[in-house]
């Protein structure tokens, strides 16, 4: 080589010999590397006789290693792509919007509903309705407490910080839970015998009241805790009266104490009034949705 | 020679095009051509033979990832620019991991370092490359490094830097001080702008 300009010279084999082994002088070393980046004929025959070296059992290892680093995407792309596409949007909303729903919360209201069926004419007990009508308001506000909250959702941390998450998710899995619960429970009333029981409907708005109330006091001390108390305060002013009347009194005990909490316009707009009343309180504490909520 | 060489060249833009669609017969065929010249390149630079191992698989393992980015240009420059970068990287963590509390190093600014053309660039350019050799022997072997980095290998002052362990003013310095030397040593050797050596 006898002058600098790349493009006349290719690099003669003592030149590369000496290269491989490491011997050449720097000046001369940096016109070859310069020279290589852009003759790939020289850069090939450089790279053959560092081959020859001792260097040739590092080159083979690592061109084992690189080999096996193929991006597995598109290894895998091509054969599964089609039979792996993402579920439709539609599943995947109904699978993220309950965890109450999927979990054992579902079989619980089944098992009322069916056992208040059992009950009622398999059973031979009469008032059936009126137990359902006392335990109906509890199911949905047990749903809201398994449905949001670090205890019931294992990325509660990671959904809280979500766009998505806080009060909009915790209402759109309240949606869930009662659009499972609200027509099962109504129809199974309907099936059963009235005897002496308010309608079957009755407790529609005491339900709504209880899940809202449990919703609003949550933003306070967290979703269990609100829906323990809500469902034990109503469990405990329905069935208060009934534990102490004597024992073949307890059905018509329970139906008129059902009565005096259900039936009746006034104390019907008392329930919406309630309901109206912790939904505003809702909308008022929604920021503390957007905090982490204890459990 | 020229056509083979032209040949080679479309060869190696083609080959990354089929390992950018993941094609391991090319990658196969793609490091035979260049990782023996990247190693031996490598090893010139940096004396741990490991770090060397290192550096050429995680270069080969990054041409799997940005082959796609390739954009025609000549294949060996753009595998050693990736190359040189690994190894101002491996450099970066060893330094990081031998002392714990040092300074913070800002994050890289990716792209735009393309260096202009530097004094030293253009020493290298217009002269007789025999007289800038035997110059370059002349000068202190740091000062060598320095221009090593910077001119042959595109590095810019702060990766320069980073793969001297240096702080970049002194990068700076030596690289003055390696221009005025080579500038003395060069008339040293040729007193005559337009004679050459012998």
């Amino acid at each position: 080589m006898s002058n600098g300009n790349a493009r006349t010279w290719h690099a003669s084999d003592g030149l590369i010999a000496r290269y491989a082994d490491g011997s050449l002088p720097e000046p001369d070393a940096w016109s070859l590397e310069k020279h290589l980046e852009g003759c790939a004929g020289c850069a090939a025959r450089v790279s053959r006789a560092v081959h020859g070296t001792a260097a040739g059992a590092v080159l083979a290892q690592v061109r084992e290693s690189v080999l096996a680093a193929a991006p597995p995407v598109l290894k895998q792309v091509a054969p599964e792509a089609p039979p792996a596409p993402a579920p439709p949007r539609l599943a995947r909303l109904l699978w993220a919007v309950g965890p109450a729903v999927r979990g054992a919360w579902l079989p619980a209201v089944l098992l009322v509903a069916v056992g208040a069926m059992a009950l009622g004419y398999g059973g031979g007990f009469p008032d059936a309705r009126a137990l359902l009508l006392a335990i109906a308001p509890v199911v949905p506000v047990a749903g809201v407490a398994l449905s949001y909250g670090p205890h019931a959702d294992p990325l509660y941390e990671v959904v809280a910080a979500t766009p998505a998450g806080g009060l909009r998710l915790a209402l759109t899995r309240t949606a869930a839970v009662l659009g499972v619960s609200l027509p099962l429970l109504t129809v199974a009333g309907l099936l059963l015998p009235a005897s002496g029981a308010p309608a079957a409907a009755a407790w529609l708005l005491p339900g709504l009241a209880l899940t809202l109330g449990s919703l609003a006091l949550a933003s306070f001390v967290g979703c269990r805790t609100a829906s323990g108390v809500t469902a034990g305060g109503w469990l405990c002013a329905v069935l208060a009266p009934v534990s102490a009347a004597p024992a073949d009194g307890a059905g018509a005990r329970l139906a008129e104490q059902l009565s005096r909490c259900l039936d009746g316009t006034g104390t019907q707009g008392a329930w919406a009034a309630a309901a109206a009343l912790s939904a505003a309180l809702l909308v008022a504490r929604r920021p503390a949705y957007d905090r982490l909520i204890r459990s | 020679m020229g056509g083979q060489r032209e040949k080679d060249g479309a060869g190696d833009a083609a080959l990354l095009r089929a390992v950018a669609a993941g094609d391991p017969a090319a990658m196969a065929d793609l490091y035979d051509r260049h990782a023996g010249w990247l190693h031996a390149r490598l090893t010139r630079r940096c004396a741990d033979p490991e770090v060397v191992r290192e550096v050429l698989q995680d270069t080969f393992v990054t041409v799997w990832r940005s082959a796609a980015g390739h954009r025609g240009e000549e294949a060996g420059g753009w595998l050693w620019t990736i190359a040189a970068r690994r190894l101002v990287d491996a450099r970066r963590a060893q330094e990081r991991a031998a002392r714990v509390a040092g300074p913070p190093l800002e994050p890289e600014p990716h792209g735009g370092y393309e260096p202009a053309a530097s004094a030293e660039d253009r020493v290298l350019a217009g002269l007789e490359y025999g007289d800038v050799g035997a110059a370059l022997d002349r000068i202190s072997p740091e000062l060598r490094e320095v221009l090593r980095a910077t001119v042959v290998d595109g590095l810019s002052t702060r990766e320069a830097a980073r793969l001297l362990g240096i702080p970049e003013g002194t990068v700076k310095s030596r690289a003055r001080r390696a221009r005025a030397e080579l500038r003395t040593a060069l008339g040293h050797l040729n007193p005559s702008p337009l004679g050459g050596m012998a």
